[in-house]
Parts: structure tokens; sequence; C-alpha cells
């Protein structure tokens, strides 16, 4: 493709009931819904990849990793993901996600998904909240369903900015990565599902395996960034996540820890996790925890750690092969290629690089019961949606069908909101700048130099895993000041074609996170989530000042960022540092 | 660089202006060379090893390597997607030459050799 410039861009309007920007797991749950719920209500899909294999399962997924088995009820859901999230989750979002968790499942395998049986017929489950299935190809299969549901689905256009009716969202502008188009969608309701942000950090490996994150390294965080630019309500960026991974292969060890019983141990042989932090629960501790165990094991020279697998047989570790198979192929050539056999050695593991990501921790829109953010007409579903952890790949299903659900309600009897033609002249100049800077910047910047700027400065001052995640209040004044500088910076962005025009946008966007990710871990002086949000200054939990969330909002006009507090509320009865009891399921 | 195009096994899909593997890309990282009439992995820096370009591949012509920097590469893992498209087969072979596979369960659906691009401008044939 030639090199755009101004006189070759094309526009192209479209006009839509409801507009979806991100085709991944939560916006084609979302686009079926309302075609089931409102035939005659216009949906558009606009995903920057291709929606069959695009966002976090390109890969596949081996389980649903949240699913209330036989017994479970969302209360008791909403109990031990509070424990798991150390005592502040928006329970009234966590339960509302895990009353569709049945619904959700049973549509997906109704479209295809295999979902593994026990004898008797039931779903086998894999630990307290999962079950087993062979999804490899459960991206595609989702996506066919969210095309047959007669959505128009926009491959490879670019989102870059929502659009505002006043106080409204009125939709959002893109550019094709396909063709020289610049896109305006107008919408009576948007529903933001874009994914979380990897690559905010300096990733564990580097040169061609700088990408071997285990959270997707095109999910950049371009949900948040447009809604902080649209001054909608983020909460809770300082529970970022530090995923416990096999080492190098960056596999998920959920398949190991719950699929085998595989208990951590340090280099010495110690189940660390038994004696240390009995108190916490143990191998079962939150999820933080067992993160953050290992990486003090690291620190006081007991390394590396690793889920002992050697109890189990040969069988059994084929059929973990199979497991990695389904979603995280590259495990399995790992262990052929270094002569590691599960069966007979431990499997070592490592901490990632943090992400901001709503399904696993709660970093993302501030929203209502129904997925509202605090913008009106603009929802939030899946990872880029706040507040509920344990979301996975089901909460992200739920999530999309309680959006799409409003959203079709809402707009039934609603006329097109106006768009001003100069904020759509605005949103394209900033669309397309670091292409026409192509021969009037002399010396550009690169998207990749801003990139690896400002994973350095991420690193090394606001709690990168070098740090060994933790931060004090100093360092970030020195992560605010420097990141500060790189706005400033945007109009020397220089790119020549539109996959890399793509990459400036998703460096910009990164950096606007960024900056909001460092005001709520300055904010929060207590430390909730040890290695996700360790504040060495405040190293204690402080219930008394700080059971609340911490949440920011940027001016439009003046683009400063105001933190404000709101206050949590528990809703299901019992100890929040307790996970709840398992309930024993009735014999059939 | 993770996976790599085997240009004697590639045949560009023929006509196909946007081959499977162009397509399934989740990162926009493959594309297609008009003058040699194949695909490769352009932006190999920044392959996340998801692997749907190598699953859509009519050709089975593109191979998973690990990046040099976890092991060595003589180790190989390629899947084989079942006539029936209900079953992948995935053939491991080690460090040491042996040789392993497995099969499992799944519903691949069919991936077309080329796509009409939604709000592509038709060609203009007044001139």
């Amino acid at each position: 493709m030639e090199r755009p410039d101004q006189q070759s861009i094309q526009r192209i309007t479209h006009d839509t009931d409801i507009l979806i920007i991100g085709g991944g797991t939560s916006g084609c749950l979302a686009a079926t819904e309302i075609k089931e719920k409102y035939p005659h209500l216009s949906v558009t899909i606009v995903e920057k990849a291709h929606v069959d294999r695009s966002g976090c399962l390109a890969a596949g997924m081996n389980a649903i990793n949240a699913y209330l088995n036989p017994g479970e009820t969302p209360e008791s859901f909403v109990k031990y993901v509070r424990y798991d999230s150390c005592g502040l989750i928006r329970e009234d979002l966590v339960q509302s996600m895990a009353e569709l968790f049945e619904y959700s499942v049973k549509k997906v395998e109704g479209w295809g998904l295999p979902i593994l049986c026990d004898e008797s017929g039931n779903y086998a489950p894999r630990g307290r909240w999962n079950i087993k299935i062979n999804g490899e190809s459960l991206k595609p299969i989702i996506a066919k369903a969210a095309r047959d549901s007669g959505a128009k689905i926009h491959n490879w256009v670019v989102v870059t900015d929502l659009l505002m009716s006043g106080e409204r969202c009125a939709g959002a502008v893109g550019f094709s990565l396909r063709h020289n188009t610049f896109y305006t969608f107008r919408a009576k309701a948007t529903i933001v599902a874009t994914g979380g942000a990897a690559g905010l950090y300096k990733p564990n490996n580097a040169y061609d395996a700088q990408h071997k994150t285990w959270y997707s390294p095109f999910n950049n965080g371009a949900g948040y960034a447009m809604g902080i630019r649209a001054g909608a309500e983020m909460t809770s960026f300082e529970m970022r996540y530090v995923a416990l991974r096999t080492k190098d292969a960056i596999a998920p060890t959920g398949t190991l820890a719950l699929g085998v019983n595989a208990p951590l141990v340090n280099s010495k042989g110690e189940r660390f996790m038994q004696t240390r932090y009995a108190h916490l629960g143990g191998d079962g501790a939150p999820t933080p925890y067992r993160a953050y165990g290992p990486i003090q094991e690291v620190k006081a020279g007991r390394g590396p750690c690793y889920l002992d697998t050697t109890h189990i047989t040969d069988e059994q570790s084929r059929q973990l092969k199979m497991a990695y198979l389904d979603m995280y192929p590259s495990q399995v050539l790992y262990w052929a290629a270094n002569d590691i056999d599960p069966a007979r050695h431990p499997v070592e593991v490592q901490t990632t690089e943090p992400y901001i990501v709503g399904g696993h921790c709660q970093g993302g829109y501030w929203v209502d019961i129904d997925r509202q953010s605090t913008v009106p007409g603009l929802y939030a579903a899946g990872d880029v949606a706040g507040g509920a952890p344990f979301k996975f790949v089901s909460g992200c299903w739920a999530e999309g069908i309680l959006a799409a659900r409003h959203a079709g309600k809402e707009v039934q009897s609603m006329a097109l909101p106006e768009v001003d033609h100069l904020q759509v002249e605005t949103a394209y100049q900033r669309c397309f700048d670091p292409l026409f800077n192509h021969g009037k910047v002399k010396y550009g910047v690169k998207p990749y130099d801003m990139e690896v700027r400002m994973q350095k400065i991420m690193e090394e001052y606001a709690g990168g895993t070098s740090q060994n995640y933790e931060m004090n209040e100093e360092r970030l004044q020195l992560a605010r000041k420097y990141m500060d500088q790189l706005p400033g910076q945007f109009d020397q962005l220089v790119v020549a074609d539109m996959h890399d025009l793509m990459r400036a946008h998703e460096v910009m966007d990164r950096v606007v996170v960024g900056q909001v990710l460092i005001e709520h871990l300055m904010a929060r002086k207590e430390t909730r989530w040890p290695s996700y949000q360790t504040r060495t200054d405040y190293p204690e939990r402080d219930d008394l000042n700080w059971l609340k969330f911490v949440n920011t909002r940027r001016d439009r006009s003046s683009g400063k960022i105001e933190v404000l507090f709101r206050p949590y509320q528990q809703l299901v009865p019992g100890d929040r540092y307790h996970p709840g009891a398992k309930p024993h399921p009735k014999p059939n | 660089m993770p996976v790599i195009v085997d240009p004697d096994k590639c045949n560009g899909c023929h006509n196909s202006k946007q081959p499977p593997c162009v397509r399934m890309c989740p990162g926009d990282l493959i594309v297609k060379d008009f003058q040699t009439n194949k695909a490769y992995l352009k932006y190999f820096e920044d392959c996340w090893d998801c692997l749907p370009c190598i699953k859509a591949c009519p050709e089975e012509a593109i191979r998973f390597q690990l990046s040099y920097q976890m092991g060595f590469f003589s180790a190989s893992l390629q899947p084989h997607i079942h006539r029936d498209r209900q079953n992948i087969t995935w053939t491991l072979v080690d460090a040491h030459g042996h040789k392993e596979e497995f099969n499992i369960r799944t519903k691949v659906l069919e991936v077309a050799l080329d796509e009409r691009i939604e709000g592509e401008p038709t060609p203009d044939f007044s001139i």
C-alpha cells in the first residue's frame, strides 16, 4: 500500500443503533444478545484485527474458570472472589455476572464449543470454579455466532477516539488498516469491549520474544485511553495484575495447580506457601499472595520456585500437554526443546510484568449494575470494565450480555445524537497526525522508541518486575514527572504506513493509561494487594482508612487527572477475609 | 522468530489478496509479498506465539518454532486439522528426535482463502 496522504484518504460515515468497540469475547456476546433480544436494532462491531482470531482468545482456552459448579451460588462466588481480592470488590457487579455464568456457557456450548463432561453427563470440574473445555477454536466459534446474528462487522478498523454529543457518547472514529479510510461511526449507544492493557511495563524477554507475554500484547488499553480522554471515571488501576506463570513460556499455571494439584515449592523443596503463608490459606491463599510468595523466596535467595508436578503419572503428563495445546501450545514445545517432563521435573515458575486487566483484577471503567460508565450512552464490558475481578472468559460474556440488554432497551425510542463537525475534524487530525508528519518532522520519534521510553519509566519508578513490583511515594513522583513529558512529544511521532499508525496510537494510549495508573498507585496509601500493589512506605493493609475504591477522572479540557474515592458496600454477609465454605453437592 | 513461513510450501493461496494467515494474525504482522506471491512474518519481533496463522494455513506451510533464546529450535510442534474439522492432531518432536502425537477434539471452522474487506472502495473503471 502506498503511503497515504491527505488527498488519498476517503471518509465513510456509518450510522448504527449500537456500536461495539472490540470484537473479542465480550463484544461478540454483546452483539448476539442485542440481535436476539432486539432484532430490529442495527449493531456494528469495530475490531482492529479479524474477529475470528482477535483478542485474548486467539490461541484458545482449556477451561472456563468462572462457573458455578453443583452446590455453588452467586453469593458463594462473591464470598470467594472477595477473599481472593483481599476484601475489596464491587459485590453488586460480581454477583450479577455470576448469575449469568450458566446462561452464557450454555449459549456458547450451543454454538458448538466442546465442553468436557464426566460419566454422569455433568460438566467436568477442574477446581472449585472451573470446568474443562476443548477450546482451541473458542474464538472462531463465538465470532461466527456474532456474524450470523446479523451484526455488521468492520475488521481491521482501529478506533482512536470516542465522539461526544454534549455529555453523551455518540459513537467513535477510527481508521482502516486495509484501505485509506477514516471512519465516523455515529451511534445511539456505544459498548467498549477492547480488553485491558499489556505493554505498559518492560516485557520479561527481549528481541523476538518481547511479546512472549501472558496477556495479549495487542491489548494496549485503547478502551481505557479513549474513555479517559472522554472524561469517564476509572477505578482501581492500582490493582495491577502480576501473574504467576511458567518460566519463559509464560503459560497460565492454573492448568498445573488446579489440574494436577501441583503445590508451590522453592529451590530447597520447601512448600513455602504452607509454612510462611499458612495463615493466609497456604497454597489456596488469595491470588496476589501466590505471586508475592515466590517473589519473596527469590528475593531471599531461595529461588527459583516451582510448581511441583513430579507426583503425576506419565499419562497425566500427557494429559497436561494436551490441556496446554488447547490454550498455550508453546508450553509443550518449550518442554520438548528443553528436556523437561513435568512427571519427572518440577515446572519452574516466574512472575510477569504488570498488566491492567479488569477480568482478573479490577482496573477499568467505573460502571453501574447495567455496565454503564459515568458517561451517558457509554457502556463497558469485559476486561476493560472495573470493579469485578475473577471474570475470566465467562464473566466477560456475562458483562457483554448485561451491557447489551440495557443498551438495547435504552436506545429503543432514541434519535441518533448530533455530532458537531469540528469535533470530527479534530479527531481526524489527531488520528492521522503521525502519518502526515512524514516528511514534515525532520527528527521524529518512532512508536517503538516511545514505547521503550515509557516502559523504562514504568519499570524503574512505578514498580516493575526488576523492582520486585515495589514502589514508594518518591519513585512514583519521578514516574509521574517523566511520564508527563511524553504527551508533549506525541506531535513528534512519525510513521509511514497504516500498521505503524496503529503502533503510534497504541503507544499514545499506553502513555495515557500509564499516567492514570501512576495517580492510582500514588493515591492508595496502604498495601492491599501485595505484589500487585506493594507500597514500601505503607506496607500494611489499612481497612480503617482504605476500604474504599480509588477512582480517577481526567478533565476533558484541561487534561488534569482528579482522584476521587468511592465507598465499598458489603452486600453478602460474612468475614471478608475468608473464602466461604465449599458447599457439599447433594448426591444425585 | 516464533513462526516462519516456509517459502517452498507457501503458494500465496493463489490469487488471494489476503490469505488466511494474513487475516487471522491478531497483530497484523503477516503480509503477502505480491512479487514473490508468498506470505511472510514481516514484524517477527511482535509475534505472540498464538498460532492462528498455522492452523489456518491450507498448505501447512508455516512452521512453529521457539525464539532461539527460549531453547534450541530442533524441537518442533505442528498441528494438523482433520478433514472432518472435529479433531486436531499435534505432532511433537523433542530435541532428541523423539516423536509424540496428541489428538484433541475441537470444532475448527472453515477459513476461506480470501475475503472481501468491509468498506473497501470498489475499483473505478470509469477512466
